[in-house]
């Protein structure tokens, strides 16, 4: 398949891409104007067209769809700025992208959405969150990320519904959990940032609803791949879950770096931000914006306790987690080369993990 | 075009007893500044939110929805000629200002416009002059003369306390180098294709401010410099002397010091006044009890003052209450000088004054 791939120098961008091309994609990668291409291993593979775009302008979209079998929009605003930043790098930026599939009569996408779109206060705690859970009903109290990405969900839902006789998009929506990797070990659903390297830790034994950056790559090429998956939404998190404990003491285990922590019991922190919420929404008619740690909307979207599925995903992709937690962890704080490709060094047909049909 | 389903609004107490008329507003460009105007439309009683346009249908979607308003369009001569606003935010970039006013004021509708109103003193007096043959109001958002530490100091001048402004310093330093939408190379901001470059963007509210308390002037010297060097910024930073009579002003952007602020020093002939509109606080230096006391006086005064800002700055914050306070306090009595047929806060004398200034600023012939 001849695979565009936005966001292809971010974080995850980086592995879906050295993983198309493992699978033998043609790859066309979108990647800013000012990105530095050479710091990308995979810069100089003979099976990929490095594209020069910033899709928050609709200049020279149409063009660069022009033969691409499907789009795997990982395009995303960078993690500083205010909403309207985000907004425009994550929801003007896919409404720039749809827009011109449209126009180029491209009509396979796979959409990167997140866990974040569950509305984690209202669903009781200890349930399994599935891709049928219910989404988050006030955005507004949840933090800018979830808000965009709500938006951006919404939007790529409108143009699944989009139908002419010309044209009908065919969409899969992958709602990854937290995504960890190299350089990415520490996350909000550990804690809240105080100041510079000290967090407070908060809670201990809710599950994290993690997948590692390998394992997600893998399974957004098996939703391109896979006819099964168009008009899905599926959730893709990796298999035997850790608590956050258990998560921080495989970190220890492999070197990885970690920040100094104040523990704070889960209920006491609750209870606090509960009291606070309710004096903001009685005495300041919710006018005050308090610190998310405050707030248990964004409290519960981070530690409350639930239960996670990967059947879905594994159903619908022939997929499943090539790494452990373990493995993912020692992978990443080896000196191994991740994102080094052999060319054509796999043969989907043979490779036992893969997620088989390729289209 | 697409109506939305309308949400009502928050009804005071006032607003039962008598619903004032309503002027039917619109807005163009749903980008950041957009919340502050939108805030205010959906809070006011002298207000109809009509429609939002924006080039993004999902732009103009998400402020429609948020801001309860009544359509949403991407196309803003078509909303003009469908909504038949009675008023138009123009809050795009700033190139685009003209040619979208002009089309406003000839659809009949009053203007107000983000700054600058336009790139140079000439644009600006021929839109002043089309508003003019078409009978409607422009008027440019000067929204920090209306924020409360400077109408406090303007009270001090009206009432005699400092004495006749002698100096104004207004100082303006934003890191606008180090990232943000100005420092953003893969999409460059339309604001360095201005006269001014990034300037542009604070140069109204460095303007505005300085004649209020210096309304004329007779020489100016800027130093325009693009100390941090490269392609994408023309400028980033301006040191200008103004000079009118006796009184001075002294115009500073600055991208380099820390940390941000926006200073106002007014210096009268019997004592000074300073604030900073990021982090408000007023602190006046008066002639109090005779020349031994004064400074003893002055300096417990000036301490418990900071000691109360540092808490209502807090509130404030927690609050979201921000800078833009001025904004809305603009904003209403805009629209109640529009209901009643009055002159509007900021006329054309404002306006005419701070442009020139910001003409004789860049003009060749006063550069340093």
């Amino acid at each position: 398949m001849k695979l565009l791939i936005t966001g292809a120098s971010g974080f995850v961008g980086q592995y879906v891409v050295a993983e198309a091309l493992r699978r033998g994609h043609q790859v066309k990668a979108i990647i800013r104007p000012t990105t530095n291409a050479k710091r990308l291993p995979w810069h100089n593979h003979p099976a990929l067209e490095l594209t020069y775009l910033d899709l928050r302008s609709q200049h020279g979209i149409v063009d660069t769809l022009q033969g691409v079998d499907a789009v795997i929009n990982l395009a995303a605003a960078k993690p500083e700025g205010d909403f309207y930043v985000r907004f425009a790098g994550t929801v003007i930026a896919t409404e720039n992208l749809l827009n011109a599939m449209i126009k180029a009569k491209v009509t396979r996408l796979i959409q990167i959405s997140t866990f974040s779109v569950y509305d984690y206060f209202r669903i009781p705690s200890e349930t399994t969150i599935t891709e049928d859970s219910l989404i988050e009903s006030d955005p507004l109290e949840r933090e800018e990320y979830a808000q965009v990405k709500l938006l951006q969900e919404e939007l790529v839902r409108e143009f699944m519904l989009h139908n002419d006789h010309n044209y009908k998009p065919q969409v899969t929506i992958i709602r990854p959990g937290l995504i960890y990797g190299r350089d990415r070990f520490w996350t909000t659903l550990l804690g809240g940032k105080l100041s510079g390297n000290l967090w407070l830790r908060i809670g201990a034994y809710a599950t994290m609803p993690l997948t590692y950056v390998e394992n997600c790559s893998d399974a957004l090429i098996c939703a391109a791949e896979r006819d099964e998956a168009i008009g899905q939404t599926i959730n893709i998190v990796d298999d035997n879950l850790p608590t956050q404990r258990t998560y921080v003491k495989t970190l220890k285990k492999y070197g990885a770096q970690i920040p100094k922590t104040i523990p704070v019991n889960w209920k006491l922190m609750r209870s606090l931000a509960w009291v606070f919420w309710k004096y903001n929404k009685l005495a300041l008619k919710g006018q005050a914006r308090l610190p998310g740690i405050f707030n248990p909307v964004i409290l519960d979207a981070r530690f409350k306790h639930f239960n996670f599925t990967n059947a879905p995903a594994k159903q619908l992709l022939n997929w499943k987690p090539r790494y452990s937690l373990d493995e993912a962890i020692q992978r990443s704080c080896s000196q191994e080369e991740l994102l080094q490709i052999s060319p054509l060094s796999v043969n989907p047909s043979q490779e036992e993990n893969l997620c088989g049909s390729p289209t | 075009m697409a109506m939305l389903a309308e949400k009502p609004k928050t009804t005071t107490a006032n607003s039962n007893v008598l619903t004032p008329k309503k002027l039917k507003a619109a807005v163009i460009g749903a980008g950041a500044i957009s919340k502050e105007h939108l805030t205010f439309l959906d809070k006011c009683d002298r207000a109809d939110l009509v429609s939002v346009c924006d080039l993004s249908k999902a732009a103009a979607k998400y402020a429609a929805k948020r801001f309860n308003a009544k359509s949403i369009y991407t196309d803003y001569r078509q909303m003009l000629s469908e909504v038949k606003p009675d008023i138009v935010h123009i809050l795009t970039p700033p190139h685009t200002h003209k040619q979208i006013a002009q089309d406003c004021l000839s659809a009949g509708a009053h203007v107000f416009c983000e700054k600058p109103i336009t790139p140079t003193y000439d644009e600006f007096k021929n839109l002043w002059n089309f508003a003019q043959s078409h009978n409607r109001c422009l008027i440019e958002n000067q929204n920090y003369c209306y924020n409360k530490p400077i109408l406090a100091i303007q009270k001090l001048i009206a009432d005699g306390t400092l004495g006749e402004v002698q100096e104004v310093e207004v100082r303006i330093a934003i890191p606008v180098r180090e990232g943000g939408i100005f420092a953003d190379e893969n999409l460059p901001n339309p604001i360095h294709k201005m006269p001014a470059g990034v300037i542009h963007d604070f140069i109204t509210h460095l303007c505005s401010l300085v004649v209020r308390f210096i309304p004329d002037f007779e020489r100016v010297s800027a130093a325009w410099n693009n100390h941090g060097g490269g392609e994408l910024f023309k400028y980033d930073d301006l040191d200008a002397i103004v000079i009118s009579g006796s009184a001075h002003a002294r115009i500073r952007f600055s991208s380099h010091t820390a940390p941000k602020t926006f200073a106002v020093t007014v210096r009268g002939s019997k004592g000074y006044a300073e604030t900073d509109l990021f982090q408000p606080y007023l602190r006046c230096v008066l002639p109090r009890a005779g020349e031994q006391l004064s400074p003893l006086i002055n300096h417990f005064l000036n301490g418990w003052d900071l000691i109360g800002a540092t808490f209502t700055n807090f509130r404030n914050k927690i609050m979201q209450r921000t800078c833009y306070e001025g904004l809305h306090l603009l904003l209403d009595k805009t629209y109640a000088a529009l209901i009643d047929g009055k002159e509007t806060p900021i006329n054309f004398t404002h306006m005419e004054r701070t442009n020139r200034l910001i003409n004789a600023l860049l003009s060749e012939e006063n550069r340093l």
